[in-house]
Order: structure tokens, then sequence, then C-alpha cells
């Protein structure tokens, strides 16, 4: 979004060459001094057309379309869709394929937190945190590469079930990396909780209260750090969270420290989880029958990415390819907190800001149009940390 | 940092090796499941042409000569698939597969990218038994 009018103060482009992650966006700080005073942030540099795109492939290609839509999230991207498509056509996954989409779904998760512990510890200046924790990532990575011979697009899914099934060599393998991610995420927590020079990069930094988060309509942990009880996989239980519910994990404070600290105690919510399925993984088949051509009708089809809120509208004409694919990815709602967050701040402290709703600018750039209503922003107020 | 976790890295740091391996010296397995260049077995290929429907990058060309002596051309554009193993799932035939060991496919030519895929055994009867039905 630009503002065209005169702002006082100094005026830093950053971006849109990688502004503090490895991905590109374009933010013009306003500063006075070094207090931030303004924020204007433009997207779109990736912009790739895949709904577009989305229109012209059948609905088994499209599978491998959307698991492209993010590099990190792969897996739920392909699993918001199979979900919607599969309402659609009224078929509905054997129970093993659901447990086994939930237990992949939580690999990744596990992956793309650590992913962003060590991005985070990068931006503060804390690069042992960001090599230590990159290198456990390893762990999860060659679990699953183990699963379904790659490590980032995993391609798990198929239209009405999964392709891959779990054998007990592969369940001791994990189980193993497992056990030892658990106790590197206790000592991940202890650090991030008890390292001085690190809590003074994070500690109330970035402090949203509970209304301004749901003012902001974050989602994901940005939001469950502010103590907004907003987990899909909690509030509507799609697939197997059905049968494996989970419990929330939130923060009351609203600052870095709890955005750091909810991620983590989700990574020991995510092995409890697995645990969990491996212990009662329901037996049967791997995957339903679909049809070529998907009954007429519209469907939401909402996950619980790693970031938060993953939406997904489809709607069908009755073809083999979909009228409309409307993909909404969750960085897209954080981003907003950040241009309010970071207002009042040092300059220094807005990569941290930046990277603590742990963005994804490739997967966000899609084409929308935006009724701007002033008056919600207006009653957010100013934030100060 | 605890100071006692440091040194126990540090120590145990010293006499481990790098964990980086000396690629192409040192090749590492392959994890069973790995999905690498596709192969053909012309056998059961009924010439149905779901795999090329399927493949969401249109990696798969499938030229039907006489679909009763089952004589199929199979044209794999190496460079255009994205391994996904939609097609090994398409086939009811399971004639296609993704191979384990093959995955070192960079080229300098774009010709070596495109693969075609015959039927081998039977190639000299077949074109045999096919010319005077032609003819
Ligand atoms: S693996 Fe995927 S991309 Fe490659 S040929 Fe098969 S369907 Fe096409
Ligand atoms: S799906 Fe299998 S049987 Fe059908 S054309 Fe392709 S390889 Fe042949």
């Amino acid at each position: 979004m630009e503002k065209t009018e005169h702002k006082k103060g100094f005026t830093i482009p950053i971006g849109p060459q990688h502004p503090a992650l490895k991905e590109p966006g374009h933010f013009r700080i306003t500063v006075d001094g070094e207090i931030v005073t303004d924020v204007d942030v433009r997207l779109g540099y990736a912009h790739r057309g895949i709904e577009k795109a989305a229109e012209a492939r059948s609905w088994v290609q499209n599978l491998y379309l959307f698991e492209r839509v993010c590099g990190i999230c792969s897996h739920i991207h392909a699993m918001a869709y199979c979900l919607g498509v599969e309402r659609l056509a009224g078929v509905e996954a054997p129970p093993r394929a659901q447990a086994i989409r939930v237990l992949v779904a939580e690999l990744e998760r596990i992956h793309s937190h650590l992913l962003w512990l060590g991005v985070a510890a990068h931006e503060a200046g804390f690069d042992t945190l960001f090599m230590y924790s990159w290198r456990d990532r390893e762990t999860i990575m060659d679990v699953l590469e183990r699963f379904s011979g790659n490590r980032v697009n995993y391609s798990a899914n198929i239209l009405g079930g999964v392709k891959y099934d779990l054998d007990d060599e592969f369940v001791q393998f994990m189980c193993e990396g497992l056990d030892y991610l658990e106790t590197r995420s206790e000592y991940y927590l202890e650090v991030v909780t008890t390292d001085a020079m690190f809590l003074q990069r994070t500690q109330n930094i970035g402090v949203m209260t509970r209304s301004q988060a749901e003012l902001l309509g974050t989602v994901g942990p940005t939001a469950r750090a502010s103590n907004v009880h907003r987990d899909i996989r909690y509030e509507a239980p799609y697939s197997a969270y059905k049968q494996f519910p989970i419990s929330i994990v939130l923060d009351q404070r609203g600052d870095l420290e709890a955005r750091f600290v909810v991620r983590i105690k989700e990574l020991f919510e995510s092995y409890r989880l697995i645990r969990r399925i491996l212990e009662e993984l329901p037996e049967g088949d791997l995957a339903a029958r679909m049809p070529r051509k998907i009954a007429e009708g519209e469907t939401v089809s909402r996950v619980e990415a790693p970031r938060g809120e993953l939406f997904y509208f489809i709607k069908s004409n009755g073809s083999d390819t979909p009228e409309r694919v409307r993909v909404r990815t969750p960085t897209i709602c954080n981003m907003m907190s950040v241009v309010k967050l970071a207002i009042g701040h040092q300059l220094a402290d807005v990569p941290m800001i930046l990277a603590g709703i742990d963005p994804c600018f490739s997967c966000n750039d899609r084409m929308f149009r935006v009724h701007l209503d002033q008056s919600v922003y207006a009653n957010v107020g100013p934030l100060k940390g | 940092m605890k100071f006692g976790t440091l040194l126990q890295d540090l120590a145990r740091s010293a006499v481990h090796n790098p964990i980086t391996e000396k690629y192409p010296f040192e090749v590492r397995a392959t994890p069973a499941r790995l999905r690498g260049r596709l192969n053909w077995d012309a056998e059961n290929c009924i010439g149905c042409g779901l795999c090329v429907k399927d493949c969401p990058s249109q990696a798969i060309e499938l030229i039907v000569i006489d679909k009763k002596t089952k004589q199929f051309q199979l044209f794999y554009h190496l460079n255009r698939c994205t391994f996904c193993a939609q097609c090994v799932y398409s086939c009811r035939q399971e004639c296609l597969s993704l191979s384990r060991d093959e995955w070192e496919l960079a080229a300098l030519n774009q010709e070596d990218f495109h693969i075609q895929y015959e039927r081998e055994v039977d190639e000299v009867p077949c074109v045999a038994a096919t010319d005077p039905a032609e003819a």
C-alpha cells in the first residue's frame, strides 16, 4: 500500500531485495532520529499468477501447483486443497490417510518453526542459535526425506488420500529423531527465556495486546502470543484433528519473546501429537477413489499452516478444471501488525519485528483489492513497546 | 548458555569429522523412496494416456503407433519433470516407476533431456508384423 502524502522526517527505503529475510518486500520507514514514526509496506514482487494458472489445469495437476505456493509449508497447501476438493466431490479420505496427513503436517510444522527460530535468531545477531537450530532441523528434514523421498515438496497427498504409508523402520527412525529434538527444544526454550543479550532484543519489543491483535486480524502463533484463541486445529478441527485433538498454546505477553515461547512450545505439542497418532494409527486403505470431474459447487477449506490460518476457496463448475481457486496465506493477515508495531521502536528493531510474524513474502503475493476503511485502523491507536 | 554445554559441544566438535560430505567422491545412499528419473516398462502399457493427462508439467508424451500390437512410444522430458510421482499413481498397469538410483540428471545439452522410450525386445518382430498390415 502506498501513501502519497508528504511525511515529516527522514524516509529510509528498505528492500525490495531481502529486507530481513531472503525474500522480496519493500518497506519505506520514516524515522525521527532512530525512532520509527511511520512504515509503508509494498508487496507483490513475487507475484506468480498461480490462481489464474490453476484455472487452466485439471484438478489433479493443480495439486502440484498449489504445493508450490510455498516451499516451507508445501504439505499444508496441498492438504487444504485436497480437503476442499474432496468435500466438493463428496469423497472422504480413509482414516489412515487422514492420520498420515496430519502427521506430516505436524512434521512440517516442526521443520518450519525450527527454521524460523534460526532466522529470527540470526536477525537478532545470535548466529550460534541460528546454526544450532538449523543443524537440528536437519533431523526433521531427514525424517521427511525418508518418508517421501524428498526434502521439500514431499508430494505426500493425492486427491482422496496419501501416497505413502508408514512402516516400522521409518517409525523407529522418526521416534529417535523426535526424542533428540525434544531435548533440543527444551534447551532452546531455556535459551530464549534466559539469555540476557537475547532478551534485550525480544522482551517488551513489538508488544501487541489482545484487542490490538484481534483488530489487526492477526493469525497463527503471532496472534496466540497475544493470547488470542485462534488456531483452526482447535477452533474448527479438520481431518484427523477431530480424533487427535491438540491443545492450544497461548501466551499473555504479546511481545517478541512471547512469539518465541509460543512457537517453541508448539513444537512440544507437535511431538506429543505425532506420538499419539503413532499409538492409535487407524488401519485401512491409503486412498479413496476420486472422480475426474468434480460436482458443481463451491467450498471453503481452512487449515492451520505453521504461520497461521490458511484459507482456500474452491469453486467448481462440474468440469475437470476448477472455475476459481482463491488462496489466502497467513502472512498477508499478519503484515499489518508489522506496520503498526514498528512505530515507536528503534529502526534496528524493525527486522526483528518483521521476522517475529514469520513472514513468507512469495506465498502472500496475490492480486486483490482492498476497500480501505480507515476507521478500523484508527481504532487500533499507537502501539508502543 | 551454560558453560558446560558449550565445552561439551567444543570437545565433541574437535574430534568429530565434518558433517558435510565430499561429493562427488563420496555419495550418500539415497532414501528408498527417492524420486529420480522416470522409467517406463513398455510390456504392460495399454496406451490409456492417463499418465499424460495427469502430469502437472507436461513431461510425458505418448505416441500410439498401433494399439492392437501395443506399439507405443513414450517421450519423457526430463527437464520438465518435477518428480511428483503422480504419473506412477495414475498408471493402473504399474508400468511407470521413478528410479531410486538415477538422480544425477544434470546435462549440458538440451537433447540429453528428451528421452525416448520404446519397446526394446519386441522391436524387430513387431515392426515386421505391422508392415504387411500397413501395406
Ligand atoms: S513425476 Fe510428475 S512431473 Fe514427472 S512425469 Fe510423472 S507426473 Fe509428470
Ligand atoms: S498410464 Fe500407464 S498404461 Fe496408461 S499410457 Fe501411461 S504408462 Fe501406459
